[in-house]
């Protein structure tokens, strides 16, 4: 129990929660997977792209080998 | 009570998550059948001969005795070129190759792990005492190709090179004894 003259964890401003507009937070969530997908997506497709191109551009010319 | 809006948040991520890992899916399948495709059309493989030799006695007789080294045509025209890869160097130092036409590379060690690359090329092989490391390939390109050790093994690691001189094919003219060095020049 706290006690009177200990200050409440809710005098501290970054403690506190925010407010939360619930409309704002749905409109956001409905972006986010999108967003997170978009930015994966162009990560990975640029690293497909980097070692398609040394594979198919100086891997396979170089020739057989076993 | 469940809120209405944060459940269809989650279904929204958990259907983007499932989409990304069939996305995911399909790339890896794509690429291990690429490389699956070319082992199998055009014949690029790991080199992944195994074979021992006794690393102590492997100068003395046999096929990496000093006689047999370098590159031999063999009757059936098939061409085999034979290195010992040793503290500081490659014996011996020059090795003549075709050009278009099917080489085996054979190596050995007598001392430590070496190991060493074409450049220019997919040839690219440890050397580990006790094995014979063999690896084949075609040369596409005439001229003088670089071979370094590429593990470090001593000392005087950054002086252990050899070259491979890629000749054109009506240039390579193996001796009686089916025996092709490199060109002075």
């Amino acid at each position: 129990m706290i006690g009177a003259d200990q200050p409440s964890a809710a005098d501290a401003p970054s403690e506190v929660a925010d407010n939360v507009d619930e409309a704002a937070l749905a409109q956001v969530m409905r972006v986010v997977p999108l967003g997170a997908a978009v930015l994966a997506g162009t990560t990975v497709a640029l690293l497909v792209i980097g070692y398609l191109a040394i594979y198919l551009l100086i891997f396979l010319p170089r020739g057989a080998v076993g | 009570m469940t809120d209405p809006g944060a459940a269809t948040h989650e279904r929204r991520i958990l259907g983007t998550e499932l989409l990304w890992a069939f996305g995911v899916g399909v790339l890896v399948a794509a690429v291990l059948g690429l490389i699956v495709f070319t082992a199998l059309t055009m014949n690029i493989n790991p080199p992944s001969n195994v074979e021992h030799i006794d690393p102590k006695t492997l100068h003395l007789s046999g096929e990496f005795a000093e006689q047999n080294l370098g590159t031999t045509v063999g009757a059936d025209g098939g061409v085999t070129v034979r290195v010992i890869a040793t503290q500081f160097m490659f014996v011996p130092r020059c090795v003549a190759v075709p050009q278009g036409r099917l080489v085996t590379l054979r190596f050995a060690s007598p001392d430590v792990v070496h190991g060493l690359l074409i450049t220019g090329t997919n040839v690219n092989t440890m050397v580990v005492p006790g094995f014979v490391s063999q690896v084949y390939t075609t040369f596409t390109r005439t001229g003088d190709l670089l071979m370094p050790c590429h593990e470090y093994c001593g000392l005087g690691h950054s002086d252990m090179w050899a070259n491979v001189q890629v000749l054109p094919d009506n240039d390579f003219k193996p001796d009686r004894d089916g025996r092709v060095s490199c060109a002075q020049r």
